[in-house]
């Protein structure tokens, strides 16, 4: 029984192990649940040009086709990197995440605070208003003004 | 002067003259230009041990590690409207030498990755490899016209534009602002 007792905890560590895998610095996220808009983390986070609403929505969509991480800029002012989507765990020009860009959505997921940063494993989309923030007349369409 | 210098790294025509050089300056607020080891991570996997063996075969986005625990966020790479996976996914794994600006604003401090070479003496290259990359993707000639402006040209990203208006409004909107500036 003793030996059985052994196994079983070797075992248990092993399966530990593997699902840990490489991730050295994994642990439990915080359970959150978060409202604000689908964003550019690169144009938002460097300024490089106005990074909002309708007016930079054709950028948004470009850089995420390109693989920029996408974001969402919370109401909490935080801008949480999107790493993974339901069972989806594409955050490389995920056309899923292309027709969302720029949309107000509350999501429910995971939150992660490493190195500064802020990043989140959505489990999933619990609202989706669209595109909210109207503010191209203001700020034309970014960057090009077409 | 400054939106010049901004729009211009945006698009990524500030690149360095040579391979070995160190990054160039864009203009970035609380610009620093850094060369630095660090091993390729799968973000997903560091966080979470969600861990497939490819690094997910470059569809996630990816981190680098230093030497000190530091996990840095590269978000931008050398070429137009494009991130840094498709330039790190080779080394997934190992440990890079990376070239390029970090900036810090609105409380995040985020990386460009300029030049990139295996560490500790592979053979430095540009992160531009998104535009053949993509060129392949979608049956474009690399040295076209068309992978210039790939954001223009890109079958999702026209979908999505056609379908919902580049200001995310409708096609209706689009037409309705495009008349207000005429």
């Amino acid at each position: 029984m003793k030996r059985l007792g052994a196994w079983a905890a070797a075992a248990g560590l092993l399966l530990l192990a593997i699902g840990l895998g490489n991730g050295a610095a994994a642990a439990g996220g915080e359970r959150v649940k978060v409202t604000g808009e689908v964003i550019d983390t690169w144009c938002y986070i460097t300024e490089i040009m106005f990074a909002e609403g309708s007016a930079h929505h054709q950028c948004a969509v470009w850089c995420a086709a390109g693989g920029v991480p996408v974001g969402i800029l919370g109401d909490d002012g935080k801008v949480y990197m999107v790493l993974k989507v339901g069972d989806d765990a594409t955050s490389v020009a995920n056309p899923a995440v292309l027709k969302i860009q720029s949309h107000r959505v509350t999501v429910e997921g995971d939150h992660y605070r490493r190195d500064g940063l802020d990043y989140l494993v959505v489990s999933q989309v619990v609202g989706d208003d669209g595109v909210v923030k109207v503010n191209h007349d203001e700020w034309g369409i970014q960057p090009f003004g077409e | 002067m400054r939106t010049i210098i901004k729009t211009a790294a945006f698009c990524g025509l500030l690149l360095a003259p040579g391979v070995a050089s160190a990054a160039d300056s864009w203009g970035l607020p609380e610009e620093e230009i850094v060369r630095f080891d660090a091993k390729v991570v799968d973000l997903l996997c560091e966080l979470t041990g969600d861990c497939p063996a490819d690094c997910g075969a470059g569809k996630r986005q990816l981190g680098l590690l230093t030497g000190e625990g530091t996990l840095v966020l590269p978000v931008k790479n050398a070429t137009p409207f494009s991130g840094a996976a498709d330039e790190l996914i080779e080394f997934c794994g190992k440990d890079v030498t990376a070239d390029g600006l970090f900036s810090t604003n609105r409380g995040y401090k985020v990386f460009a990755l300029q030049f990139v070479r295996e560490a500790p003496d592979g053979k430095w290259r540009r992160a531009n490899r998104f535009l053949p990359k993509w060129a392949e993707a979608n049956g474009f000639d690399p040295k076209g016209e068309e992978v210039k402006q790939w954001f223009r040209n890109d079958p999702e990203v026209r979908a999505v534009l056609a379908a919902d208006g580049v200001l995310g409004l409708g096609p209706e909107a689009d037409e309705a602002y495009r008349k207000s500036q005429e």
